[in-house]
């Protein structure tokens, strides 16, 4: 029995462990795509060719070394994502570009497939088998014109919501572009004074301590109401009555006379001693000298 | 001719070790910086001023300000130092939840869990970081920056440091040193706000004595405590997660010697890192300047600010109490955290006008619920300005 709880446990952690690194793959989405590339962005090579950007919307580091890119719902592991390079460790919501340009040797980021000739995109986890994200391709895509998410990692996967031709492509970048207001910008240009800041925060601070204080408040009458109880049914309604007047001031007073009186017993004046005619022999040693020993630590009086 | 050569090898290499030395790189900055890093030892173990804070922050003042040639690899700004290396739980934020580790492990929440009102004076003294927010603002610190100099107010060094790991880095420095500073300042600062904004007979209520908490109540709180903050604020999870952990192992009665090592060894290890590196970060060319001087002013007026909200608010709510249960407003300073000290001067105060009203117990109430407000208070500044 002992042994099948083990065995039981172990597969237990083995699963967990697996659909971990699964989720965190999953966090990974296809968010761009050009299909027809004739005077936008180069490749490394100087080539023109489409492209399908991936991004990371997860807040740590994915690798997708091992996933899989295809354009083939019956050969899912058409493309492999070379392992060993470090550049499949996609950064938090970082994006990765692959070029679809069937040149698979020209490096892990050529893929071996082109996107003219396909019907829609997959991709697909280091299990060959789970499908992460997948999109249909859009045929109605003028040359240089790419479709993507309107916001980074967000969108069905049909591409029905969420999804947009956009104004201009933005490879390996964000898509709703950079000009987008920080925190801090927003707050500055609307709050000026801080006065919202202000009302917000401390509202927020107030209600947390005052559901805080509410529960307590709660739990502080129940707690009050069980210990009369208790007294109730030991030693009857006038004691009880009375016992709810003694304060925690008194229990201290109470514990520190006790801890006084064990203390006082523990200090006694007698020692338990030992007669004996033996000889009792200290050797001296440097090691346990006290004259070599460091001095007490100084402490302020 | 030989001799002659040799000489001016030996001239040139001493000459060549002078431009190493910190006499031929000091500046007055850093002759400045190390005076107030001798002030801060100075104000510790003569006046025992916070000495287990201003002793470390003050040596790692000096430590910071000896004058370096740099590439020497031994700056903590410089990639790969020691000093870098330990500085990374500053400018990584993970030395302060450490920290609060420590705090919650040593915390008793009896007094809040016995009188749970006391909770609102907590969160009422965060309006200290709020009012330095705007005050910053108007200085023409960016709202990140603000947020990030209106923590002084929280009157928690972890806590503001921590935060101004992430919305101000450049800033930390100087907030760290400041908001430690008026932490040990606390019994010159807030006396005279208390006196003024008290009259006589408010100062002699004498509080009903705190019901006895049972173990059962100590041990819900931390999980209740955190539950109900981290769902509202969960960006203050770090702070939040830990303290109330820590409080957890040392209400827990099974956890015993984890309780000890975090309230003892651990803490006392964080707090010697911490204390050091942030002094060290002070340095010279990056402390000394006309935004350190606004952050030093603005943190007193936020010690100020949240010292008077904090007395002004138990007045507001005494007007709302029956005789009998009215709270005394010299505990109300004690919501600025700053613990214990805060509490202390509630209690100092209150015997200063009736030797038989010791306030301490009932001051560490709103002492520990300002823990609670200022780590949620972070939390929503981190939130919304990062």
């Amino acid at each position: 029995m002992k042994r099948i709880l083990q065995i039981f446990l172990f597969s237990g952690l083995m699963l967990a462990g697996l659909s971990l690194n699964a989720q965190s793959q999953s966090d990974m989405c296809i968010n761009e795509y050009l299909v027809i590339n004739t005077s936008d962005f180069e490749d490394d090579y100087g080539q023109h060719n489409g492209w399908i950007e991936l991004f990371n919307s997860s807040y740590g580091t994915v690798n997708i070394a091992g996933c899989y890119l295809t354009n083939d719902p019956g050969n899912l592991t058409k493309y492999i994502i070379p392992k060993g390079d470090v550049l499949t460790k996609i950064k938090p919501r970082q994006h990765i570009l692959f070029w679809a340009d069937n040149q698979p040797f020209r490096g892990t980021f050529h893929i071996n497939f082109k996107l003219e000739d396909s019907e829609e995109i997959l991709f697909v986890a280091s299990d060959g088998r789970t499908i992460i994200d997948r999109i249909q391709i859009r045929r109605d895509l003028d040359s240089n014109v790419s479709f993507g998410r309107f916001n980074d990692g967000i969108g069905t996967r049909d591409g029905s919501e969420g999804w947009q031709i956009m104004s201009r492509t933005s490879p390996s970048t964000n898509n709703t572009g950079s000009d987008v207001e920080s925190a801090s910008t927003v707050f500055q240009r609307i709050d000026p004074f801080g006065a919202i800041m202000a009302f917000t925060a401390m509202s927020v601070v107030f209600i947390a301590l005052i559901l805080l204080y509410v529960v307590f408040k709660q739990i502080g009458r129940y707690n009050i109401y069980k210990n009369r109880q208790r007294t109730e049914q030991v030693h009857g309604k006038d004691v009880a009555a009375k016992e709810e007047d003694v304060s925690a001031e008194i229990f201290a007073a109470i514990s520190a006379a006790m801890h006084l009186h064990n203390m006082d017993s523990e200090s006694h004046d007698i020692e338990n001693t030992i007669l004996t005619i033996a000889r009792v022999t200290k050797n001296y040693s440097p090691w346990s000298s006290k004259i070599y020993t460091l001095r007490e630590t100084p402490s302020k009086k | 001719m030989e001799n002659k050569g040799l000489f001016s090898l030996l001239v040139d290499n001493l000459t060549q070790f002078l431009q190493y030395t910190g006499f031929a790189n000091a500046t007055w900055g850093h002759i400045l910086m190390i005076a107030i890093g001798l002030l801060f030892i100075y104000l510790a173990i003569k006046k025992d001023w916070e000495p287990l804070l201003l002793v470390p922050i003050g040596f790692g003042i000096i430590i910071g300000n000896i004058p370096l040639f740099p590439g020497l690899s031994v700056g903590v700004y410089e990639e790969g130092s020691v000093l870098n290396i330990l500085y990374q739980g500053v400018q990584q934020g993970w030395y302060p939840p450490l920290i609060f580790l420590g705090i919650g492990a040593m915390t008793d929440f009896s007094a809040l869990i016995s009188n749970p009102k006391l909770l609102l004076i907590g969160a009422a003294a965060q309006f200290g970081i709020f009012g330095a927010y705007a005050i910053a603002l108007l200085l023409g610190f960016s709202p990140a920056e603000a947020g990030a100099i209106g923590i002084i107010g929280g009157a928690d060094g972890p806590t503001a440091i921590f935060l101004s790991s992430r919305l101000a880095p450049d800033l930390m420095g100087a907030i760290a040193v400041s908001a430690y500073s008026y932490m040990a300042l606390v019994p010159v600062i807030q006396p005279p706000i208390m006196r003024l904004l008290t009259n006589r007979k408010e100062r002699l209520i004498k509080m009903k004595p705190p019901r006895a908490v049972s173990q059962t109540e100590k041990k819900l709180f931390p999980i209740i405590g955190f539950l109900m903050t981290a769902f509202i604020v969960p960006s203050g999870l770090p702070l939040l997660g830990m303290l109330f952990f820590g409080n957890l192992l040392k209400e827990s009665g099974v956890t015993r010697r984890l309780a000890e090592t975090a309230r003892g060894p651990l803490i006392d290890v964080i707090t010697i890192l911490i204390g050091v590196t942030v002094g060290c970060s002070t340095q010279a060319d990056k402390f000394l300047q006309l935004k350190s001087v606004y952050i030093f002013g603005i943190g007193a007026l936020s010690f100020v600010i949240a010292t008077a909200t904090g007395v002004l608010f138990v007045k507001l709510i005494n007007t709302m109490l029956k005789e009998g249960s009215k709270i005394n407003p010299l505990i109300g300073n004690a919501g600025v955290s700053a613990v214990p000290d805060s509490a202390r001067v509630s209690n100092n105060v209150g015997l200063e006008y009736d030797k038989s009203n010791y306030l301490l117990m009932h001051a560490m109430g709103p002492n520990v619920a300002g823990v609670i407000g200022s780590a949620v208070a972070a939390g929503i500044l981190l939130g919304f300005l990062s």
